[in-house]
């Protein structure tokens, strides 16, 4: 199985079995430099955050079944939620989410949302929120789309450079709101090439960094304009919002994520990309920083191991695990499945009805 | 060792050790659809039983891991590019390939074929018997996502072939990882992984590479590969000739496909600069595959065979 623990940044990662959980910080010089391949994240106050490796060893303790949920409610500052399979499934709400949410407002406890879905920006994201009766602000939702455009803000990816998108209209919008040309986006689903002798491909030289998620609108001529890019634009970066190898799009079945466009261009480029999407740490990093939060305060709820829990484990915050979403029991206490959650629970709702058991 | 540049010092001990040439196409033998300088000449040359150096001449296979033609379609390129002397069974595409390994592994006729790939998969498919579905047409098809629709895949597809396709498309990789996902025991087989290639005279294009690492990124599984480098069609070669591999010389322009197919079965090896390998990348430090000749073109052959 792809280890996608070592593609958070384009050089390798070093392995360390057998040791305790703990972070390989990767720090790249020259940020400042025309190359820009970096991992260095400048902060507001000017001290650079980290683009953390990923710890390799995952935590070999079995998950707990979660039973005092206000234990767990109390030890904690932050909750940061994944959306798919945890608040909704495709357009229908999680049944008691809407109270659990409130509860945990009550409580005083900040909520944040952070999505690998690309597909719409923070604001479309808001909008259904609010669909669905939930009360989020947009400020408090973090899709990989905005984590791109975060990320190219914060190596001050230069205004003069462009951006070339193979994805949707999320990336398009948050690059727009951070003040980034770009190109490409859907509209490029519709254009044809034709293989035939004295024809070449023009590509623009100006192409500072490729943007790769999940597009439904795939096709060859992308393929081969990103490749042109990357391959032949000096120093241009090769940034992937996520590389999830299947998403639930309908709630009633998989489809193939972003993980797949994302092989497609490491297949032609030979290069891994900068992935800025859960299990990466970068929008855990980022989101600390901006609301100035200890990691050990946070708590992860997620329906994935591989991207939700993991990313939860790598930035150092607890873990909870539901199982309304993708993961189920069994797959959960696999022998195949190394990464262990420190609790797991059928849904969020259970805050509420475990507290009620308690009393 | 060190590759040596082919000369007149060294040619001929490589022409006297060995009796086949195996010769990749694209980048060798042509770019595009545009034949290179001088091969027509160099191959009537090798099998000629009449030249001043052997009075045996060569056999000439072609052995190319672009699945978007079957090996009649590209028997009709030769002869269209004037090659005319090349026929069928000399041709050994990855296309061909990837039918010769369900055949050869006995893959149950009732099974089906997913193809995402070229009108050359479909045919060697059906050459050899087998049901093939996808192809180029899925490139018109659209996925539809409703809340109350399922993307519906075949459930007796017991095989997903995954070659070079330009048609590409979104449908296509949904219904190939269903497949492999979904159905029991599905083969995930790549006719090649070559990241690019020249599918155009002027630039190179992403290869087949490109679309199984998708396949890969979706389904967390890796491929069988039936192409360049893996050795699969070696095994029909040596059942064609009866020869030794260590009597066969691979002349190809990539070092991670066609030189180090040559290198795994055992033959000699000639990497040509006319395709997507320069002489830089070759001496490059970073270079680990180090062929035993080479040259600029496929027509050098005739300046050091009619040199004294």
């Amino acid at each position: 199985m792809l280890n996608r623990t070592t593609l958070v940044s384009s050089s390798s990662v070093s392995l360390l079995p057998n040791s305790k959980p703990f972070f390989s910080v990767k720090a790249f010089s020259g940020f400042r430099s025309s190359s820009f391949s970096g991992g260095i994240v400048r902060r507001i106050d000017h001290k650079p955050l980290r683009v953390m490796t990923p710890n390799l060893t995952p935590r070999a303790m079995a998950a707990q079944q979660l039973e005092n949920a206000d234990q767990l409610i109390d030890s904690v500052e932050t909750f940061i939620f994944d959306c798919d399979g945890v608040i909704w499934k495709g357009d229908k709400l999680i049944e008691g989410v809407p109270e659990t949410l409130d509860m945990l407002r009550a409580k005083g406890k900040r909520l944040v949302f952070v999505t690998n879905n690309s597909t719409k920006s923070r604001k479309q994201y808001g909008k259904k929120f609010e669909t669905l009766g939930l009360n989020v602000n947009e400020e408090e939702i973090f899709a990989s789309s905005f984590a791109a455009a975060a990320y190219l803000q914060s190596i001050n990816f230069p205004k003069d450079k462009k951006v070339y998108v193979i994805g949707e209209e999320g990336i398009l919008k948050e690059l727009d709101l951070a003040g980034f040309q770009y190109l490409g986006g859907p509209d490029d689903g519709k254009k044809q090439i034709e293989l035939k002798p004295g024809f070449l491909m023009e590509h623009d030289n100006d192409v500072g960094a490729v943007v790769v998620g999940f597009d439904r609108y795939f096709n060859y001529y992308k393929i081969q304009y990103g490749t042109l890019c990357i391959r032949e634009n000096p120093g241009c970066l090769f940034i992937a919002t996520n590389r999830d190898a299947v998403t639930h799009l309908t709630d009633a079945q998989e489809w193939a994520g972003g993980g797949s466009m994302v092989g497609a261009l490491v297949g032609s480029c030979q290069r891994e990309p900068l992935v800025v999407g859960k299990p990466s740490t970068f929008m855990m990093d980022y989101l600390a920083d901006k609301f100035g939060i200890e990691k050990s305060q946070i708590c992860m709820v997620g329906d994935r191991l591989d991207t939700d829990i993991l990313f939860g484990q790598n930035g150092g915050c607890k873990t909870l695990l539901v199982l309304s979403g993708v993961t189920s029991i069994s797959m959960l206490e696999s022998p195949e499945n190394k990464i262990q959650p420190d609790f797991y629970t059928s849904k969020i709702s259970d805050f509420l009805s475990l507290k009620a058991a308690n009393v | 060792m060190a590759p040596k540049l082919l000369s007149s010092t060294n040619f001929k001990s490589l022409f006297n050790s060995v009796d086949t040439f195996l010769f990749d196409c694209d980048g060798v033998i042509w770019k595009g659809d545009t034949l290179i300088d001088g091969v027509s000449h160099t191959l009537d040359l090798l099998r000629s039983k009449a030249s001043s150096l052997s009075h045996s001449g060569k056999n000439i296979v072609f052995v190319t891991n672009n699945s978007m033609k079957s090996r009649r379609q590209y028997a009709e390129k030769f002869r269209s590019l004037g090659l005319t002397s090349v026929t069928q069974d000399e041709i050994f595409s990855s296309s061909f390939a990837a039918a010769m390994y369900l055949k050869a592994n006995n893959f149950p006729k009732d099974k089906k074929v997913y193809v995402i790939g070229g009108e050359g998969i479909l045919e060697e498919l059906q050459l050899a018997g087998f049901t093939g579905l996808g192809g180029p047409e899925d490139g018109e098809k659209k996925a539809q996502w409703k809340s109350n629709s399922l993307f519906q895949h075949d459930k007796t597809v017991g095989a997903v072939v995954v070659g070079l396709d330009p048609n590409i498309n979104y449908y296509k990789l949904q219904y190939g990882t269903l497949c492999v996902r979904e159905n029991r025991g599905c083969l995930f087989i790549a006719t090649n992984r070559d990241a690019v290639g020249h599918m155009t005279d002027l630039q190179e294009w992403p290869g087949a590479g490109c679309m199984v690492a998708a396949m890969c990124g979706s389904t967390e599984r890796e491929p069988i590969v039936v192409g360049k480098p893996a050795t699969f069609m070696m095994d029909f070669l040596i059942q064609k000739f009866g020869t030794e591999t260590s009597r066969m010389c691979m002349v190809g322009d990539r070092l991670d496909t066609d030189v180090l197919f040559g290198q795994n079965a055992g033959c000699k090896t000639l990497l040509v600069l006319s395709g997507c390998t320069s002489e830089s990348n070759l001496l490059d430090e970073n270079n680990k595959i180090e062929p035993d000749y080479y040259t600029s073109m496929v027509s050098d052959i005739t300046k050091l065979m009619d040199s004294p």
